[in-house]
């Protein structure tokens, strides 16, 4: 198919599905919880009406960053379904993450500045976590490009499931849920002082959740690579972890900030530097 | 024009142009000679491109005797310099040089063959890339500082300016650095590694206020401890040859490190050499030198920190690596890979915007560094690309720091909250220059993805490679964070520069983009030579505009019969900077009724104009928020013991290995 195509279809499908997980998402934490839940197309019918809303601000420049969020996201996407450079995908998800701090930074409000420094620990939490899983499909692969992942008659589950489990982790820091949910919230789980998004609002608002569900759909799709031959069991795969999400979310309660650093570092970074470490030596006695 | 006239250009003319402006003392005229002097400088740097690779040997043997003899006056200066500050730690280190020096060249008789050898230049596109990046960036500085140095002694209210003293050392600076790249004799080497050491004292001290001295005496010491280990590197090279001169020029050395003909006996002297690059590169544990270098003013630490000194330090271990025992590179990647790392995590928790940019620039030190260790071509390339990036935004960004403190009379990041408002242009200026240093479609990012894709082969590295580029993001979002704060009040005004400043800002601020946008061309046309000069060149990794590299790059590829090893589409990426940050920056702008004041659960005092709010008793209160600094965790005073101990240990195993292997 002309790559064109795969990008347009992939940035026009990819929030129709993002959507549709926070949908089930609510629906199933809801029941979890005792309750009955809004319908599953609850999120389109916010997006719609915050689009809808007039524009206000309380920053000049938040906007630019909030734009910035959702641009490298969708670049990010676009790089993963043409299969380009697993390495750079991970950088420029890392600026994504960089712009919504600097959007949260760009106002002078505290409960802002609150979400933005949390914003920047969870960074410091699952940036090298990306990286060294790039690093660690490179060990196993041979390759930065995730067209050879594709090539891979092994899934790479099979040698990289340590990895694979410290992405889990990326993931809820990445689904702001519990017990990483630290950026998301300052007044327990009520929507108005959410962090950044507090100074947030109307189309603005809307843009943050589109910006959202891509990246939802993306992370899932980074995990679905571990088992990229055939892609519908890495797809159900991913499913599976997201829905695994919503149960860790709901029977954990948040932890602090500092205990999110040190569980990244001292937990996922150490399976992944044993996992790449492993790797490295089977390599060399392929050489030896 | 003449290979003589473009070397004596680029080596001798800053010097002269030191003497006239240390002579005239008059503002207009030091600005004129200062400017004439950077646009010749420049104007000859691109001579140089277009003279190509050769080598120059002057006739005269007057010029050996000369470089003898402000050898003796240079260590005698350190040893006066050692005495009359009562630093036993100068008067050591200068005693280690000029002892063993003599007796050398005295006692043993060396003297007369060491004032014959020859080539002493040798100019390869290696040195090129560096006469370049010397002339142009550090010539644009000096414009800088013509009014910089003004404005600072107007506020410093100074009775008698020093301007003229400062001028001589900063543009004598330059020469000295050119005469450094593209020096080949060792004794010449090491002279005009003598010349910038000593610059650097001086410029550090310029100010002479207490702290100024004291780290300007760092300075000076901790390098010449990297000019000890030179002068023993070749002192060994002399003696283990049967006392011949023979190996003392590092075409030479390379040569002989290549087709392997001295053995396990070249190791040392590499070992020692490498190690006096990697001090003037500010590795740890001597980066404490750089660290107190910021107390000078700004153009000092631009000058340092961008095109000169430390930038010796990293092109001389590149220079050296086709010499490399490959446990030797192992040692100097993981070294250079833990000053990263370290690096990186002690620059969260700085508050000082140049402190910030000095640990900034130690840890990309470290990076080129541990890239020169792994010695691939690709590593290679990375390690000549994030030089030129780095000269390029770093220096923007010390012009930047030096700006802003000329308009804060600060520099503490703390103060710099809202600079958006304050000053729109220099903030707007410097958050480019921030995210040119790690932001996607930069150069600089460009050179760490390389170095990333390359660096497997040694995965200690690598994982601390990692670690770093995370904390390297937080630090530098933080100070954006700051800048960007503002409480948008109606109506601000774009601040006036003088030309001085701004004609070098807008300059390098250019060079970021052009040089960005085309770095694939930039590579292949201009950097890929220069790889060249220190591995064998086998790949092309530039496809148009394009960064492409094939998975014959790294031996794991290679293997595994990859083709593609990983893809940088350039301009793709430009498009998504414009889309994300230029266009909506362009585009869209706020109308003043679309603002709204920020939530401060219903206490806050006033409309969007006001950033104050009730507190107990209805008191007006300002809102103040301040920037989280990791004080705990990443501080200084937490983590120094531990990254002394891990960076003198590796050196210390680093040498164990080397000397275990050459005896």
């Amino acid at each position: 198919m002309n790559p064109v195509w795969i990008v347009i279809i992939a940035i026009v499908v990819a929030p129709f599905i993002g959507g549709l997980l926070a949908g089930i998402d609510r629906k199933v934490t809801a029941r979890l919880q005792g309750r009955y839940g809004p319908p599953l197309l609850q999120p389109f019918y916010d997006f719609f009406k915050l689009l809808g809303k007039s524009k206000i601000a309380t920053s000049r420049t938040q906007y630019v960053w909030i734009i910035s969020y959702l641009v490298f996201m969708v670049t990010c996407l676009v790089f993963l379904v043409l299969q380009l450079d697993l390495l750079l995908l991970v950088f420029l998800l890392g600026f994504a993450g960089v712009s919504f701090a600097l959007a949260g930074f760009s106002t002078k409000s505290p409960y802002s500045h609150f979400g933005a420094n949390r914003e920047l620990l969870q960074i410091l939490s699952y940036e090298p976590i990306l990286l060294l899983a790039a690093l660690g499909v490179y060990a196993q692969v041979g390759s930065f490009n995730i067209s050879e992942i594709f090539k891979q008659q092994t899934p790479l589950l099979t040698s990289l499931w340590p990895i694979f489990i410290a992405l889990l982790v990326v993931l809820t820091i990445k689904m702001r849920k519990s017990p990483f949910d630290i950026a998301t919230s300052h007044h327990g789980h009520q929507e108005l002082v959410k962090g950044i998004m507090t100074e947030i609002s109307g189309p603005y608002y809307a843009l943050v959740t589109l910006t959202e569900w891509y990246e939802l759909v993306l992370v899932l799709g980074i995990i679905s690579l571990f088992w990229a031959n055939p892609l519908w069991v890495g797809i159900l795969i991913a499913f599976a972890a997201f829905i695994l999400e919503l149960f860790v979310d709901n029977i954990n309660a948040r932890m602090t900030g500092g205990w999110m650093v040190r569980f990244c570092w001292a937990i996922a970074i150490v399976f992944c530097v044993l996992n790449i470490l492993y790797l490295y030596f089977i390599n060399m006695k392929g050489v030896l | 024009m003449s290979l003589e006239w473009m070397l004596a250009v680029a080596i001798l003319l800053p010097l002269i142009a030191g003497i006239l402006v240390y002579l005239i003392r008059h503002y207009q005229t030091r600005g004129l000679i200062v400017i004439v002097t950077a646009v010749v400088l420049i104007v000859n740097s691109i001579y140089f491109l277009r003279w190509g690779p050769d080598t120059f040997t002057p006739g005269s043997p007057m010029w050996g005797t000369i470089i003898t003899i402000l050898d003796y006056a240079m260590l005698l200066f350190y040893i006066y310099v050692g005495l009359s500050l009562k630093n036993w730690l100068v008067l050591l280190f200068a005693l280690t040089q000029v002892i063993p020096l003599a007796w050398w060249e005295f006692g043993a008789g060396a003297s007369t063959a060491l004032e014959k050898i020859s080539p002493a230049f040798v100019i390869d596109q290696l040195s090129i890339v560096m006469v370049m990046v010397i002339s142009i960036i550090g010539s644009l500085i000096c414009v800088y500082a013509i009014r910089y140095m003004y404005d600072h002694e107007e506020h410093k209210k100074l009775e008698k300016s020093r301007q003229p003293r400062f001028f001589f050392w900063l543009v004598m600076f330059l020469g000295a650095m050119n005469g450094l790249v593209l020096a080949d004799n060792l004794m010449w080497l090491y002279f005009f590694w003598e010349v910038t050491t000593l610059c650097c004292f001086q410029l550090i001290a310029h100010d002479l206020t207490k702290e100024a001295i004291n780290n300007g005496a760092r300075a000076l010491w901790m390098n010449s401890i990297g000019g000890t280990a030179m002068v023993a590197a070749m002192m060994y090279l002399y003696f283990t040859n049967g006392n011949s001169v023979d190996y003392l020029t590092l075409s030479n050395i390379i040569e002989a490190g290549r087709n392997g003909s001295l053995g396990a006996t070249l190791m040392l002297p590499v070992a020692l050499m490498c190690f006096t690059g990697m001090i003037k590169a500010a590795q740890m544990p001597f980066q404490n030198w750089l660290l107190g270098a910021m107390v000078a003013p700004t153009p000092v630490s631009a000058l340092l920190h961008s095109s000169t000194m430390v930038k010796a330090g990293v092109y001389l271990v590149i220079r050296l690596a086709p010499a490399f025992d490959p446990v030797l590179g192992v040692m100097v990647a993981i070294c250079g890979a833990f000053t990263f790392f370290a690096a990186s995590v002690l620059a969260i928790s700085q508050t000082t915007g140049k402190r910030v940019l000095a640990y900034s620039t130690i840890a990309n030190l470290g990076l080129i560094v541990a890239c020169a260790g792994i010695n691939t071509e690709l590593s290679i390339s990375a390690a000549i690309l994030l030089i030129i990036f780095h000269a390029i935004s770093k220096g923007l960004l010390f012009l930047c720091a030096g700006t802003i403190e000329h308009q804060i009379w600060s520099r503490e990041i703390e103060d710099m909250e809202g600079l958006a408002e304050k000053a729109p242009l220099t903030t707007f200026i410097t958050i480019t220059g921030m995210l040119s240093m790690f932001l996607p479609p930069f150069g600089m990012l460009l050179g760490k993805w390389m170095a990333l894709e390359a660096v497997y082969v040694v995965p200690l590295a690598a994982i601390l490679f990692v670690l770093a580029s995370a904390a390297t993001m937080v630090f530098w979002a933080k100070w954006l964070g700051r800048l960007l704060q503002v409480t948008p009040r109606l109506g601000r005004k774009i601040e006036s520069l003088s030309l001085s400043y701004t004609v070098p800002l807008w300059s390098l601020f250019a060079g970021i983009f052009a040089f960005g946008i085309g770095v694939a061309p930039l590579y292949d046309k201009f950097v890929r030579a220069a790889v060249g000069n220190v591995v064998t060149v086998q790949h092309a990794f530039a496809e148009g505009w394009n960064i492409l590299i094939p998975g014959a790059a790294t031996t794991l590829s290679a293997e595994k019969g990859i083709e593609m090893l990983g893809s940088y589409p350039v301009w793709p990426l430009f498009i998504v900077f414009a889309v994300a940050i230029v266009l909506p920056l362009l585009l869209v702008s706020l109308k003043p009724q679309e603002l709204r004041p920020v939530y401060l659960c219903g206490e806050q005092a006033g409309d969007v104009d006001t950033d104050e709010w009730y507190g107990a008793a209805d008191q007006k209160t300002k809102l103040e928020l301040g920037g989280y600094y990791f004080k705990g965790a990443a501080s200084e005073e937490a983590l120094n013991t531990w990254v002394y101990l891990i960076a003198i240990a590796l050196f210390v195993i680093m040498f164990g290995i080397v000397v275990g292997v050459s005896l």
